[in-house]
């Protein structure tokens, strides 16, 4: 009961400070609540609606105009015509369009001759989401070009509708993009980023909230409040942050998977799980940071500095395995790649616990860590002895 | 004229002793180094090599093929010879397939019908089925991509088949088959490697954060021993807030001048990234960013009360200034608030700027928006720093009177 009453002291001292410094609450909350709203919004279109895509019409017959219409009839693009290949070529260079096509003089005299005009298409990749919709776009459509051409061709030579469509189009791709079937980018982006930034709030705040401790020299209170023991201060002190990130993490798996609908093959009580796990290993990574340099302005450096490196390591922009062999055994030491793992037997293929359990006890592994410290971080809580400024 | 001389002569004292008393902070504070040169200097490393590869080339799918036909083998050997894919196991049925798959082992499955081959001969579209996994876009466009390609071979090779046996000669074949021909350029990002345009973008986030968490670091240190760097010194008493700010700035300008030529243009060069723009044009380019980095840390470094808050509230930041540049999610498509809130950072405009000339092989002049765009920044920023001197200032000898 002794035991019990000391964390309880603890954690109400902890309480206390962090309604007397609002930081606290503005780094935890007003920060990932910023975040949220930045992701939601920000991509709100889901896919990007209305590129501009240049077109150098040197035609200007019945059918280009007509090719063109199609381009402005997808939801995708939008047109913008050029007088001439420099003047696209600079907007494609200066990003001002991700694509442009140019339809040669005499196109239309010479697809009804058979004479093959070439059509050329120039794409800027370096605008990445844009420049590959738009490519993928405009291959699409000269295809369909290309067969709206054959149809007529063939019709002329008295083929039946049913045979034309076989022989226009003989392979059919009937594709489906398990985990995301709208191909939804802001789905995509935001269930990768929303752990990442939660993850990266928390190691930050944990260090902040220990190292706090041994900058103001209030270690010694914080002890003393404890009845001298560690584990005790370490405990009281952590529980309320503990359940502070708790409930922002949760509160964000519920605007995800049921406010906002994203993707969910299986269980929302699973993502808990999965994110009250997130929550204990980031707070083991702060601990253990502290732990091993217990100066404040160091500390906090070194977790913003691995902290930002989570997002190109947990492999949801280029795959963990497309990095360097050296590279790859990196990415396992952070927490959020375990948890995207884990997002992702649950969210795209239902696996249950069954399916994602070695990533869960690989976020139970980061929990030893603090174990490593411990002495000296109650070293350093006693003795004060690291420069504080 | 006297009193000009010696108004001037006291200015560049003044300057110089601010100038060399920020320069001694910045290299006695091993936080502020940290940020500075291990992140300056290493971060762009360590990014370079994560992205090296910049590509998934031969992912791994599975392949069902329910037809068992010669069409259908043919198809998978198409599927295979294309870079984004290789068939790395075919399964007797979907339920395989679909177990490799959750085990990540491959990530895609195509899945060609039993009727593909009769559909085939009969003139009816075959239907082939692909499954991507999703969990990174890169799974998508490889899988998309490879499926497409083989999708066109085995059609222009279908019709050459059919429109010889309807007694065409190979010329109207040929014709037929591809009525439209098109020729694609794909300049400036041949392979939509990753590293290009990635590494483009963040580089310079890296030299505008770095700058901004190390400036607030430092005057975070000040206001919280109350020594004020941030201000003035007390010598000036409120006169002289352009010296302090030129002083300050000049000593982070000058460290950051060196960082930026090494993240610009020594870095680009070690991680083999294309470099299509004469290094007098990227140097004028680093030269309008990092006088905007610092005006803008500056300014927004006075949010800062105490050293390490910087980080615990801002460092979120550099993921939304990232995605503010406009590299991923095009800016066509940015909601108005978030267009009119990019203009806050001076990366916004220098990352295209920079991607335009460095990558794309655009001169100087055609990123004359976006220097526009950084003078007005730091004009503005200037301005906002000054003010932000003189109310601190303000502040401070209306609190050292009261007491």
């Amino acid at each position: 009961m002794k035991f019990w009453n000391k964390i309880k002291a603890v954690s109400l001292r902890e309480m206390r400070v962090m309604r007397q410094r609002p930081v606290y609450l503005l780094a935890s909350v007003g920060v990932l609540a910023f975040c949220l709203v930045f992701c939601l919004t920000f991509l709100k279109d889901r896919i990007p609606e209305d590129l501009p895509i240049g077109v150098v019409d040197q035609d200007c017959s019945s059918l280009s105009r007509n090719f063109i219409r199609q381009i402005d009839a997808t939801k995708l693009g939008e047109t913008c015509s050029f007088d001439s290949y420099t003047e696209a070529r600079r907007a494609l260079q200066t990003g001002e369009i991700t694509a442009f096509c140019v339809i040669p003089e005499n196109f239309y005299d010479d697809v009804l001759s058979g004479r093959q005009p070439v059509l050329t298409l120039y794409v800027n990749t370096l605008y990445f989401i844009g420049g590959s919709l738009s490519y993928k776009e405009l291959v699409s459509l000269m295809n369909l070009a290309s067969g709206a051409v054959q149809v007529q061709i063939l019709a002329g030579k008295g083929m039946g509708a049913d045979k034309i469509e076989g022989l226009v189009q003989p392979i059919r791709i009937d594709a489906h993009n398990i985990g995301n079937p709208a191909v939804d980018y802001r789905a995509f982006l935001t269930n990768a980023l929303i752990p990442g930034m939660l993850e990266t709030i928390i190691i930050l705040l944990t260090v902040y909230a220990i190292g706090s401790e041994l900058k103001h020299g209030t270690s010694r209170h914080l002890l003393e409040k404890a009845g001298g023991s560690m584990s005790v201060a370490m405990l009281g002190k952590m529980i309320p942050y503990t359940i502070l990130f708790t409930m922002m993490g949760l509160t964000c798996d519920l605007i995800l998977y049921d406010w906002m609908g994203f993707p969910m093959a299986g269980s929302v009580w699973n993502m808990f799980l999965g994110t009250v796990l997130l929550v204990l290993a980031s707070e083991a990574i702060g601990i253990f940071i502290i732990g091993c340099l217990p100066i404040l302005r160091l500390a906090i450096s070194i977790s913003a500095l691995f902290s930002m490196m989570a997002f190109s390591l947990c492999g949801f922009s280029l795959p963990v395995e497309a990095m360097p062999a050296g590279i790859r055994g990196l990415a396992e030491l952070f927490p959020l790649r375990h948890f995207y793992q884990m997002y992702v037997q649950e969210a795209f293929y239902a696996g249950g616990f069954s399916g994602w359990y070695m990533e869960a006890v690989s976020m139970l592994v980061f929990m030893i860590l603090p174990a490593f410290v411990y002495k000296r971080l109650h070293k350093a809580f006693i003795n004060l002895n690291f420069p504080r400024k | 004229m006297k009193k000009f001389l010696s108004y001037t002569g006291q200015w560049f004292s003044d300057w110089y002793s601010i100038f060399a008393r920020e320069l001694k902070h910045i290299f006695s504070d091993s936080g502020v180094l940290i940020v500075f040169f291990l992140a300056g200097l290493a971060y762009p490393i360590i990014y370079g090599i994560v992205y090296s590869n910049g590509n998934l080339d031969d992912m791994p799918v599975a392949i069902v093929d329910d037809s068992g036909s010669a069409a259908g083998r043919k198809f998978v050997r198409a599927l295979d010879a294309t870079r984004e894919l290789q068939v790395s196991r075919t399964c007797m049925n979907m339920a395989e397939a679909e177990n490799l798959m959750r085990d990540r082992q491959v990530n895609g499955i195509v899945w060609i019908h039993e009727d593909f081959e009769d559909n085939i001969a009969a003139s009816h579209p075959a239907t082939v089925s692909t499954y991507a996994d999703m969990s990174s876009m890169i799974y998508y466009k490889n899988l998309t991509m490879g499926v497409n390609m083989a999708m066109l071979d085995g059609m222009h090779a279908i019709q050459e088949q059919k429109f010889s046996a309807a007694g065409m000669d190979g010329k109207q074949v040929e014709q037929l088959i591809h009525p439209i021909e098109y020729e694609e350029n794909i300049p400036y990002n041949r392979a939509f490697s990753y590293s290009i345009f990635f590494m483009s973008a963040i580089l310079l986030v890296i030299i505008q954060q770095t700058m901004y968490f190390g400036v607030s670091m430092l005057s975070g240190t000040m206001r919280e021993e109350n020594r004020h760097s941030a201000a003035m010194p007390w010598k000036l008493s409120g006169r002289g807030i352009s010296r302090t700010v030129f002083g300050r700035g000049l000593a982070y300008w000058l460290i950051y001048i060196a960082i930026g030529v090494y993240i610009m243009a020594l870095i680009p060069k070690i991680i083999g990234m294309p470099q299509n723009c004469p290094f007098g044009d990227i140097f004028i380019l680093l030269l309008f960013f990092v006088t905007a980095c610092v005006v803008f840390s500056f300014t927004f470094s006075t949010l800062i009360r105490h050293r390490e808050t910087v980080f615990i509230l801002f460092l979120l930041m550099s993921v939304v200034c990232l995605f503010l540049t406009g590299f991923s999610w095009p800016q066509s498509s940015f909601p108005l608030f978030w267009k009119w809130f990019s203009c806050i950072f001076p990366s916004t405009f220098a990352v295209r700027a920079f991607m335009n000339m460095n990558t794309a092989g655009a001169g100087l002049a055609m990123a004359e928006p976006q220097i526009l765009a950084l003078t007005i920044q730091i004009i503005v920023y200037y301005i906002l720093s000054c003010a932000a001197v003189f109310i601190e200032n303000r502040v401070r000898i209306s609190g050292t009177s009261q007491e």
